[in-house]
């Protein structure tokens, strides 16, 4: 019989627990006289043993020394000598002594029975409280999405929650019971014997883990335990949280892998830059060497032999010379072109104003003798590496010169397109030889020349120059044009503080 | 003109040597120039080792000096004069093909005089080497230990 049935006697009122106490000796007594009526006086004074112990057992030591006190007069009254009276001869003192012994003990018996029972309550109340406390901590742990086991010291699963229900696969049910290591084929990241130790000496372990699901995917996840012991430190049970982490170690992997070819292309890189440089290095110095060496010994035999060779022999010298010059002048421009690839860009702040006027007094030669127009408009003020940019400018007002070499009158406009938060652009407009758009694509191509060299000579380097340095500062370049009708080139450089 | 001093070349291209005496004979500067054709020969001159050592010990009061040499090369030969407390005095001239902003800027750190780069046009180079070979045998005083003519 569950115990919990049961009803507590404290609960009843004292009225009731009292009142008690009366009746089983008024059996009793009914009991005694009725034994009485039939001669038989033997044990009159049983039933009110079982009066007492009645009373003791439903209604407390209380109500049961009350039982006692009502039993012994009652008993002198109706049954012991002389009869009708409290009073009682000496010869019968023996029987009361007797009497209160014994609903003494069955009184003391009741009260050991009630202090047990009453313990026994409270250890099923504990008990109770307990398991509803459990109960309720457990579905709290089945409220999170982390998966939580506890596996005892065998490794065996004892608890299992529902986040490891859906992330494993497994029920409860199908869960514990079994060796979780085994179940999940967890791939530790030490040896177990370490983790142990770890566990044992501070209760705790964290770290990654490989496992597989009841679906047979592999996942990895981040695994936290906690030990709990017994009384004698011995271990007990092992909590476990994990973590799913694949996605994120899917992702780190991904990130180290990217990062591993990152590293592996610039290195390509770098050592692709220094074979450029290295090759630069030997057209600056191995190929200019046998240039020299023509265009000094033709040179010296045009000296020496100029009065004997004919005017066709003159002229073939005069070849050699022009192209040997030709070629010094490509291979200065090819290595200017590709050292500012190379070049450190110092990014200063530049007024573009003063810039422009370097560059036309630079370039006073030139214009000298002939008619130009400037038309120079207000530049702004930009980031970049000076030299770079006036280079730019100087490639752009040559050009401009250069291509309106056969205007009676030419006209050349600088100005600034676009300035802005982002940017900021400038153009150069001509009014000479001009180009067709068809072929814009090629204009900032190296080596790429749209007239003849007898029309404008050049190396076709200086477009591919401005483009490329435009580039480097993050900029970008264009050109509108039409033959005859001159051309006009954009560039334009971010507008930002590099600092 | 003031006494010429001796000029020490170290060129290993016997055409650009040959180029070179050319334009400086047309100033008449050839009388005393030393040409060493790689750069250990140039340490042997200058230090009276090998075949240079009975000559006199004066320094040269000029040093033509090219930078891609076989065995020891420009650069190093200029570290070792910059850096001998008897050869520092010695005027240093890189005469060089190489345009290289990197050798530019080493040399000039390795305390060299003057950095040339070699024009490609004759004349130009000519010039060059003409008004090298007048300032520094000519014109400019050499420090004390250079032989004078």
């Amino acid at each position: 019989m569950p115990l919990s049935n049961v009803p507590f006697r404290m609960d009843r009122s004292p009225v009731l627990r009292y009142g008690l106490a009366v009746v089983p000796v008024l059996g009793a007594l009914g009991i005694g006289l009725l034994a009485q009526h039939y001669n038989y006086r033997k044990a009159q004074f049983t039933p009110f043993i079982f009066a007492v112990a009645i009373t003791g057992w439903y209604g407390g030591s209380g109500p049961a020394a009350l039982s006692v006190a009502l039993s012994i007069p009652t008993f002198a009254f109706f049954f012991g000598s002389p009869i009708y009276s409290v009073y009682a001869f000496v010869s019968e003192l023996p029987s009361f002594i007797a009497f209160a012994c014994s609903a003494s003990m069955a009184a003391w018996f009741s009260a050991v029975r009630r202090r047990v029972e009453a313990d026994l309550r409270e250890a099923r109340d504990r008990l109770q409280a307990e398991v509803e406390e459990r109960t309720r901590q457990a579905s709290l742990l089945n409220l999170t999405h982390d998966s939580i086991f506890v596996r005892d010291a065998n490794d065996i699963i004892s608890y299992w929650n529902r986040g490891a229900q859906e992330f494993y696969g497994w029920t409860t049910e199908e869960a514990i019971g079994e060796r979780s290591h085994e179940l999940l084929h967890t791939v530790l990241p030490a040896p177990v014997e370490e983790i142990n130790r770890e566990l044992l000496a501070t209760g705790r372990w964290e770290g990654e883990l490989r496992q597989t699901k009841a679906d047979g995917r592999e996942v990895v996840v981040s695994s936290r335990w906690s030990l709990t012991r017994d009384a004698g430190g011995r271990r007990l049970a092992t909590l476990v949280t994990n973590n799913d982490i694949t996605e994120r170690k899917r992702r780190e992997d991904q990130i180290r892998g990217l990062n591993e070819e990152l590293a592996k292309r610039s290195a390509e890189l770098e050592a692709t830059n220094k074979e450029l440089e290295a090759f630069a290095y030997s057209v600056s110095h191995d190929l200019r060497a046998p240039l020299r060496h023509m265009s000094g010994y033709a040179e010296l035999l045009q000296k020496k032999a100029y009065s004997v060779l004919d005017d066709k022999s003159q002229r073939y010298l005069a070849m050699i010379l022009e192209s040997a010059k030709r070629m010094g002048n490509l291979i200065d421009d090819l290595l200017a072109f590709s050292r500012i690839g190379r070049a450190d860009t110092q990014k200063t702040l530049i007024n573009l104003d003063q810039l422009l006027r370097e560059v036309q007094n630079e370039m006073r030669q030139e214009t000298e003798g002939r008619i130009v127009d400037w038309k120079i408009g207000a530049l702004p003020v930009c980031y970049g590496d000076r030299s770079m940019l006036k280079l730019v400018l100087a490639n752009l007002l040559s050009n401009a010169l250069k291509f309106t070499r056969n205007r009676p009158r030419a006209e050349i406009e600088i100005g600034c397109a676009r300035e802005n938060k982002e940017e900021v652009a400038v153009f150069v407009r001509d009014n000479g030889a001009g180009f067709d758009m068809k072929y814009v694509h090629k204009l900032f191509g190296v080596f790429q020349r749209l007239h003849q060299s007898e029309a404008f000579e050049g190396t076709g380097i200086g477009l591919a120059t401005v483009q490329r340095i435009i580039h480097r500062h993050g900029g970008s370049v264009r050109a509108e044009g039409a033959v005859d009708e001159g051309a006009t080139f954009y560039f334009s450089v971010p507008n930002v503080d590099p600092r | 003109m003031n006494t010429l001093g001796r000029i020490l070349m170290v060129e290993d291209d016997p055409k650009d040597v040959e180029l070179t005496m050319t334009a400086l004979e047309e100033y008449n500067l050839a009388n005393e120039v030393i040409v060493t054709h790689d750069g250990e020969e140039a340490l042997d001159y200058l230090y009276c080792r090998g075949k240079f050592h009975d000559r006199s010990t004066d320094n040269p009061s000029v040093m033509l000096l090219d930078l891609k040499l076989p065995k020891v090369d420009g650069l190093e030969i200029l570290k070792i004069v910059k850096s001998d407390d008897k050869l520092k005095l010695i005027p240093v001239v890189v005469l060089t093909s190489s345009r290289e902003e990197k050798d530019m800027v080493t040399s000039y750190k390795l305390g060299v005089n003057a950095y040339v780069v070699k024009p490609v046009d004759f004349h130009e180079f000519v010039d060059a080497i003409k008004e090298l070979g007048v300032f520094w045998a000519v014109i400019n005083a050499p420090p004390p230990g250079s032989v004078r003519r």
